[in-house]
């Protein structure tokens, strides 16, 4: 009996797999789709539009999925990437036109293409920022380009073990551009993401609102691009 | 509508889980508002994870989102931490489809799946801007209504519902909606809807019907006090299952609820008739679909929503006249699309091992057994049909099998029920624990674990115990007592009991009168609500209530009734008849079992064209179809 319980289920083995990297879109309403709840959603997606995928090999086979950054909740993307594995070589646009048949609102298939880069080559990730509070446009962006001019910006960074370090983020954080549009501030900059060290956007701007004593009113961030060290587009 | 919309980004990233806010799943109906008539808000009155997985609403959902002019939409219970920032916002209650304000809507749908539940229908009502009480809803709209279970006796909740539905909901939602789509197309009042709808069965408007009491408290009389309501209201019975509307998809949620999967239902009605079981006469007469139905609406959900597990739905799913063929087929099915069907409430002593290697081989879990009592003579007063010997060769078979761990639900506060009984409770558990070590080594697995949980019996209407008293807290702590004393082996069998004071007022509700809602309305201006979570519970608020209105808990609880008492819900007619209730009621005292519907009839009332499988004689004495 034992030998039964232990045996895998899913026991006719496909070796061969086609690896695939998705871009999707992730806007509006799917802004509030926590990454676990995304990863959920994306597996029933893909059972719905009928992909020959890929299924794990162990005791508990599910659809192989990889998500090489996660995007905070909250956060809108129109450059999300999720590499899956395909059974068949079917081709790129049936892939993104099956699948993204089967998005909720807001989600939206936008490439399907072979995997160039590996998911630890990423480095950084551009970010555009909108925020009003409770000053005007140009004292909220006079005091953003004041927080950017100190020597050092310390916060606290929880470790894996619980306990907290303190880290100076200032040199992480690149500012291409800050400007006023309507009745809000607009940032464009660059965060280091993936790999050993990444920085949330989130962090960032709440560390600025905290120290400036700002009440937000609205905050927008997209996240804009994936980059690896050469500041290449992670493809 | 736009303004929430603005004003909703503003504070969802601030509460827990917000996905549950905002709606956008696949699988809602988003419909265009100036191409619709009739809008309803099916409002589950718990949070969205609950609601979520409650099938009758997945159901009534679809059913009626499938009439192109009308537009149904979800409506949960707002978590505390978002309740209030709803509140600071100024948003009122929304639907999730259309993100609109309720209380411009047609209808204000409530399902009453428990007792505990009813405070959240008037924090609904409230926070969406509807005042609570019906009298003071003057206009047409929105018409609040009132269905499932708890419907068989809803007049604590009279004063705040205009209409509860009765039984099933599938035929008679369609007739009600069209009666007033066609009433309001014509200009009408709200007396004059009210009065149409109550010409339809299963419809009962509590406002047509005046309640007397006697000296001592009873209810002396229930009497309509208009022309249309009729003196007995009846509930509805669909006759087809396999004809009836089953929703091809469901809304698939973005975060984790209670019961995450396709969800399909095989049958209605029990055939067992466990006399403490509301279910089990409430939802008569047992119907089934036939394996066609479930085999094609397995997959057709599963395609449709992605979901890779499928879970059977009943009260008693191995009682299918064709169980072994339904699963066999089923998971011929499943197991290529490498879906997990799962199968709660199965016995499994009535498969072959062929078909459990099968289903097991999917994913293995814990063995769950509802002995509900002790002894054998207290199973049989409550005539709960398994006995010691079944749970042995079960737990035999399942310990052969490599399993570890079995669970044991029982019940503590049966009418009858002495020290003997509840000392039984741990022997059973110990005699499983031996059979444990019984098992030859190289066959079991490693270590057991036996889980006990007692909860305490509440007496439900429509069931052959709706004369006993509750048992008090005094006897329920001695029982629990008695029961921890005789567990001999602590660190095998683990014991959960609790009486929480939840069960009295679960009690009090079941078997309330309108009397009550007086009570009920002022716990919640106290601020009870969300009663079923522990956390938020205040019996001393509730406690207070029932002072001011100078209302006893124990003329509700625990007093016994006699037969010839009238019940504030014998106005309402569940197709049982009450000389069945007091011959069961009989029986159970002198501890005699009555045999299942399947075995032959018992003549509970039911009548032979209600669709049921064995009523009328038909299919008795084990005979497959």
């Amino acid at each position: 009996m034992a030998e039964k319980m232990l045996q895998p289920k899913n026991v006719d083995l496909r070796l061969e797999r086609f690896d695939r990297r998705i871009v999707y879109e992730k806007c509006g309403r799917a802004k509030y789709i926590s990454h676990l709840d995304l990863m959920r959603a994306m597996q029933r997606a893909i059972k719905r539009a009928g992909l020959p995928v890929w299924y794990t090999q162990g005791f508990n086979p599910h659809i192989y999925l990889m998500f090489p950054l996660t995007l905070s909740l909250g956060f809108e993307s129109r450059v999300e990437v999720m590499d899956l594995a395909l059974l068949e070589d079917m081709p790129f646009e049936e892939t993104v036109r099956r699948l993204d048949a089967q998005m909720s609102e807001g989600m939206r298939i936008v490439s399907c293409a072979l995997p160039v880069h590996k998911h630890t080559e990423i480095t950084h990730a551009g970010y555009k920022i909108r925020f009003t509070a409770d000053r005007s446009p140009e004292e909220c962006r006079g005091l953003f380009e004041e927080f950017l001019a100190r020597d050092k910006i310390e916060i606290e960074k929880r470790t894996k073990k619980k306990t907290a370090n303190i880290v100076d983020i200032r040199p992480f954080i690149d500012v291409r551009e800050i400007s006023c549009g309507g009745d809000g501030v607009c940032l464009d900059l660059l965060l280091p993401a993936g790999g050993s060290f990444s920085l949330n956007a989130n962090v960032v701007i709440e560390t600025f609102f905290e120290m400036y004593g700002l009440e937000c009113d609205e905050l927008c961030i997209e996240r804009t691009k994936i980059l690896i060290a050469n500041g290449k587009l992670f493809t | 509508m736009e303004e929430i919309r603005k004003k909703l980004d503003k504070i969802l990233l601030k509460a827990l889980k917000p996905a549950r806010y905002i709606g956008g799943e696949i699988g809602s109906v988003v419909k265009e508002r100036d191409k619709v008539d009739v809008r309803f808000a099916f409002c589950f009155p718990d949070t969205y994870d609950v609601g979520m997985s409650h099938l009758g609403m997945k159901i009534l959902y679809g059913l009626k989102n499938a009439v192109p002019n009308w537009w149904c939409e979800r409506v949960f219970m707002p978590e505390h931490d978002f309740e209030k920032l709803m509140r600071d916002n100024g948003i009122p209650l929304y639907g999730l489809e259309s993100l609109d304000p309720i209380k411009d809507f047609d209808f204000i749908g409530f399902t009453l799946q428990y007792e505990l539940s009813f405070n959240n229908v008037l924090q609904m009502l409230d926070l969406a801007g509807v005042p609570v009480l019906s009298k003071d809803r003057k206009g047409l709209t929105p018409i609040v209504v009132g269905g499932g279970p708890c419907v068989c006796n809803p007049e604590p909740m009279a004063d705040f519902f205009d209409i509860f539905i009765l039984g099933e909901g599938e035929e008679v939602n369609l007739e009600l909606l069209r009666l007033y789509e066609k009433m309001k197309s014509e200009g009408t009042d709200k007396e004059s809807f009210l009065r149409a709808a109550a010409g339809i069965e299963g419809i009962y408007v509590p406002g047509f019907y005046d309640v007397e009491y006697n000296d001592d408290g009873t209810v002396s009389s229930i009497v309509p006090n208009v022309p249309e309501a009729p003196e007995k209201i009846r509930k509805r019975v669909i006759t087809d299952l396999d004809g009836v509307y089953y929703p091809e998809s469901f809304v698939v949620p973005f975060s984790e609820i209670v019961h995450d999967r396709s969800v399909v239902e095989v049958l209605r009605g029990c055939i067992r008739g466990c006399r403490f079981c509301q279910a089990g006469f409430i939802y008569r007469p047992f119907r089934e679909k036939n394996i066609d139905t479930i085999k094609s609406e397995t997959k057709c959900l599963c395609e449709q929503t992605g979901y890779e597990e499928v879970s059977l739905s009943s009260l008693s799913t191995s009682d299918h006249t064709r169980i072994n063929d339904l699963l066999l087929s089923l998971s011929d099915y499943t197991d290529g699309e490498k879906i997990n069907l799962s199968l709660p409430s199965l016995r499994l002593d009535s498969f072959n091992e062929e078909l459990l290697e099968r289903i097991q081989a999917v994913r293995k879990s814990g063995l769950t057994f509802a002995p509900e009592a002790g002894t054998q003579r207290l199973r049989d007063v409550i005539n709960k049909n398994i006995t010691e010997e079944e749970i042995m060769s079960t737990c035999r078979m399942a310990f052969e099998w490599g399993y570890t761990q079995v669970k044991l639900y029982f019940m503590l506060g049966l009418p009858e029920e002495t020290d003997e009984d509840v000392r039984g409770i741990a022997e059973l558990a110990e005699k499983i624990l031996q059979l444990y070590y019984d098992t030859p080594k190289e066959k079991r697995g490693r270590s057991v674990q036996i889980a006990v949980s007692t909860a305490t019996f509440v007496p439900k209407p429509f069931t052959p115990f709706e004369f006993e008293p509750q048992a008090t807290p005094e006897e329920i702590m001695h029982k629990q007592e008695v029961l921890r004393s005789a567990v001999k082996s602590p660190k095998k069998i683990r014991l959960s009991m609790h009486f929480q004071n939840t069960s009295i007022l679960e009690a009090v509700l079941a078997r309330g009168d309108r009397r009550l809602c007086k009570v009920i309305f002022d716990a919640w201006k106290k601020g009870c609500y969300m009663d079923s979570w522990d956390e938020y519970f205040n019996f001393a608020l509730w406690q207070e209530a029932f002072e001011e209105n100078g209302i006893d808990m124990g003329f509700y609880a625990d007093r016994r009734r006699s037969y010839d008492e009238t019940a504030p819900w014998s106005h309402l007619d569940y197709l049982v008849s009450r000389d069945f209730l007091i011959r069961e009621n009989k029986k159970a005292h002198r501890a005699i079992t009555t045999r299942n519907c399947k075995e032959g009839c018992s003549g509970c009332g039911i009548g032979a064209d209600m669709g049921g499988v064995y009523c009328g004689g038909k299919n008795a004495s084990a005979q497959k179809r």
